[in-house]
């Protein structure tokens, strides 16, 4: 593990690394959806996640994933939706912490699948709570399906961005 | 050998979604549109016995949709939310997942409303 940062550098790179999750976010969501099943979509923005868990620990990624999720919700105009990421979220944060003590760095293209499943069973969750009903479970094999393709392919850019930023700051 | 089991679950898990998707009833001999706010069941129709087509406006304080009914077959037709999901999902018959509005709370389902119990078997 490379030394942690602190002070200034941290909050710098925290709200760069936020702008970075922003900006993929809200370029993501000009993508026309692929299938008219709700839910399902690349989830590009969990790269920056997935990164910051790893090089920086749960405490900075809760701190990303909270801000891009939050201001993501205002720049888009969906408030509604807010409950939804938040559910996701916090269930794939709380996965990636432990896969964070289960992994070795040569493996972290992994968590991202594992992460990607959980975050659509929260919103799932969030929904059901919401509408008051479980018929909104009868989406959970498409959204696993979906967010195992999805994962892998975040998790090994997620994989990629680890290898390269760490030889950058040598 | 972590990496070995992490990577079985999530096959297990996509290999039982998929066989969930191939394998379930895909149709339903008699089916009825549920149509519900908040958990509160605003709207029974069964799709069957639609004769013509029609549209309904459902309304309350947080926004409207139009809900298209046609023999077998339902569909949110307009809604005044940002985001369009609901229209965009379509037309749905049975044995498919429910429309969800998610902004205005409101759901529509199709369940086994009237039909004997035995045809939906095989």
């Amino acid at each position: 593990m490379e030394q942690p940062v602190k002070g200034a550098g941290r909050v710098t790179r925290l709200a760069l690394l936020t702008a970075i999750a922003l900006t993929i976010f809200m370029v993501e969501a000009q993508i026309p959806t692929l299938t008219t099943v709700p839910g399902v979509k690349l989830g590009l923005a969990n790269i920056v996640t997935v990164y910051v868990m790893f090089s920086m620990g749960p405490g900075d990624a809760l701190l990303v994933l909270s801000g891009r999720v939050f201001l993501g919700a205002v720049f888009s105009g969906q408030m509604m939706t807010l409950i939804y990421s938040a559910a996701g979220g916090f269930l794939s944060w709380c996965a990636l912490i432990l896969l964070r003590k289960l992994l070795t760095r040569e493996q972290v293209w992994l968590a991202s699948p594992v992460a990607a499943v959980f975050h659509n069973l929260g919103q799932l969750l969030a929904a059901a709570a919401v509408l008051r009903s479980w018929a909104v479970m009868a989406y959970l094999p498409h959204l696993v399906i979906a967010a195992v393709i999805a994962g892998l392919f975040t998790g090994i850019a997620a994989q990629a961005l680890l290898r390269r930023l760490e030889r950058i700051q040598k | 050998m972590k990496v070995k089991v992490i990577l079985l679950l999530l096959l297990g898990a996509v290999a039982a979604s998929a066989a969930w998707l191939l394998f379930r009833d895909g149709g339903t001999p008699s089916p009825t549109a549920r149509i519900s706010r908040d958990g509160v069941l605003l709207e029974e129709i069964n799709l069957d016995q639609v004769d013509a087509p029609r549209s309904f406006v459902l309304e309350d304080e947080s926004g409207s949709n139009t809900v298209t009914v046609e023999k077998g077959r339902i569909c949110i037709s307009a809604a005044d939310c940002p985001d369009q999901v609901c229209v965009n999902q379509g037309w749905i018959s049975g044995g498919t997942a429910p429309i969800v509005c998610l902004p205005h709370k409101l759901m529509i389902e199709i369940v086994n409303g009237g039909g004997t119990l035995d045809g939906a078997a095989g």
